[in-house]
């Protein structure tokens, strides 16, 4: 999809749609290393499997060792949990399973949502080694598809790779000579952007609240007590060094406004509200349409 | 092309087999404060707002009146609800309103805490006009619309 020049890889895994572009074309050895390594991080991590490492979290306490990636992961989840007050935490599977969101996609309520453990009450996360008090349902789906982006661009930089982009449905990786035309989306009519953001050499991760379909006009979403349209974050983005920060921090601003996060984060934000404003950081000044 | 509510309503309709055309879009973006879901009750049909007629389509399934109904869907922020209300007249939805509830808690402090620095409203071009390579959007999706179109299916009856 990046144009002429670019020789395109697509597979899907760990839920989603992924492509790889490359400049030159990946050779069959490179492209199995790529699929086994999302395999692997599929196998470890998710909860929608049987197999995975995080079910049997979910059965029994215990001593787990992830792989070393679990490190950095561990680290900004932390990080992200204090600077919330708690609200993004890894924790959250329990109430997102009583909801009907569980392995089967069951959707049917299970009754009311339960608040997600305290995170030192159950879990101690010191480097790749997890070790809990209870069983837990741990869920990474606020930074996992950013880090196996990062993990994925590491494989191809090994396998000798200089210029790509690695786009995982919407959240962005690309590394080269000459910066990448990225369109932001718009919330509420996926034909449109409402910017388009020069990406080099870093990553661009979004985070969307509403189907879209919902509606065009972003005045539809109104307070049903005052009949007025409401201001909640319905969409935003993320640009930072990682992918697995830029996508957490995509949803971290849907609880802590950005100037907030940049406190405490390396990044640049872009918030778009359900009245159809937007707040960003220097960095996003002059990619908006006006 | 213009997609939007239209579109929304066509895909939710397209399962309701309510063939026909939306007249009633939506306000445009002068327009300031429609009129609020009927309060109360959700998912339970109310006399038609204008002119109760006896329903002149032939062979229409569905009771004209306006239907509100709540459907729920998981944003980052946790569980938030959505109101649909949807207004029939001779099997033919004539409007749709969205109405989001500042239910989530999480939502609602952060609606308080942002001020200043926000810029006017965003303008939409069309991607196909625009010459990129990628597109970063939402990848996160819900069933909220359409559950509650089913609910006022049933109740439409």
């Amino acid at each position: 999809m990046p144009g002429s020049g670019w020789e395109d890889f697509a597979f899907e895994g760990i839920g989603t749609r992924w492509e790889i572009s490359t400049l030159q074309p990946l050779d069959s050895a490179l492209r199995t290393r790529l699929l086994s390594l999302v395999e692997r991080f599929d196998a470890d991590w998710s909860r929608f499997r049987a197999d995975s490492r995080v079910s049997a979290m979910a059965k029994d306490p215990g001593r787990y060792d992830f792989p070393a990636e679990a490190g950095p992961l561990g680290q900004l989840y932390r990080t992200l949990y204090e600077a919330t007050g708690g609200a993004m935490t890894p924790l959250i599977g329990p109430s997102l399973e009583r909801l009907g969101y569980d392995a089967g996609y069951s959707l049917r309520s299970s009754g009311s949502a339960l608040p997600a453990p305290a995170w030192d009450d159950v879990l101690e996360w010191a480097g790749s080694t997890l070790t809990t008090a209870a069983p837990v349902v741990l869920d990474i789906g606020a930074a996992g598809k950013g880090l196996l982006v990062d993990l994925v661009a590491a494989e191809l930089k090994a396998g000798g790779m200089e210029a790509f982009i690695v786009d995982a449905s919407g959240d962005l990786l690309a590394k080269g000579p000459d910066p990448v035309p990225v369109a932001l989306e718009h919330p509420y009519n996926p034909t449109q952007a409402i910017g388009v953001v020069q990406l080099a050499g870093r990553a661009l991760c979004a985070s969307a609240a509403n189907r879209r379909a919902w509606g065009d006009g972003l005045h539809h979403i109104l307070d049903g007590k005052t009949g007025r349209p409401v201001r909640t974050a319905v969409a935003t983005w993320a640009l930072a060094d990682t992918t697995m920060l830029a996508d957490a921090l995509a949803t971290a601003l849907f609880f802590v406004p950005g100037a907030r996060l940049q406190q405490t984060f390396d990044f640049s934000w872009l918030t778009v509200f359900s009245d159809g404003s937007a707040a960003h950081s220097a960095e996003f000044e002059g990619t908006l349409f006006t | 092309m213009r997609p939007s509510v239209r579109k929304s309503v066509y895909a939710g309709i397209a399962g309701l087999s309510l063939a026909g055309t939306v007249a009633a879009c939506a306000p445009s973006a002068g327009d300031s404060s429609p009129a609020p879901a009927a309060p109360g009750s959700s998912a339970t049909g109310s006399t038609p707002s204008s002119g109760a007629s006896t329903p002149a389509g032939s062979g229409s399934d569905y009771k004209d009146g306006t239907y509100s109904a709540d459907g729920t869907y998981v944003s980052p922020n946790g569980t938030e609800t959505v109101g649909v209300e949807l207004t029939l007249a001779s099997g033919t939805v004539t409007d749709v309103q969205i109405t989001q509830h500042p239910s989530n808690p999480n939502t609602r402090k952060f609606q308080g805490e942002f001020a200043g620095g926000i810029a006017g409203q965003v303008v939409g071009k069309s991607i196909d006009e625009l010459n990129v390579s990628k597109v970063a959007g939402s990848s996160l999706t819900s069933g909220g619309f359409n559950q509650a179109v089913e609910q006022i299916k049933s109740e439409a009856r």
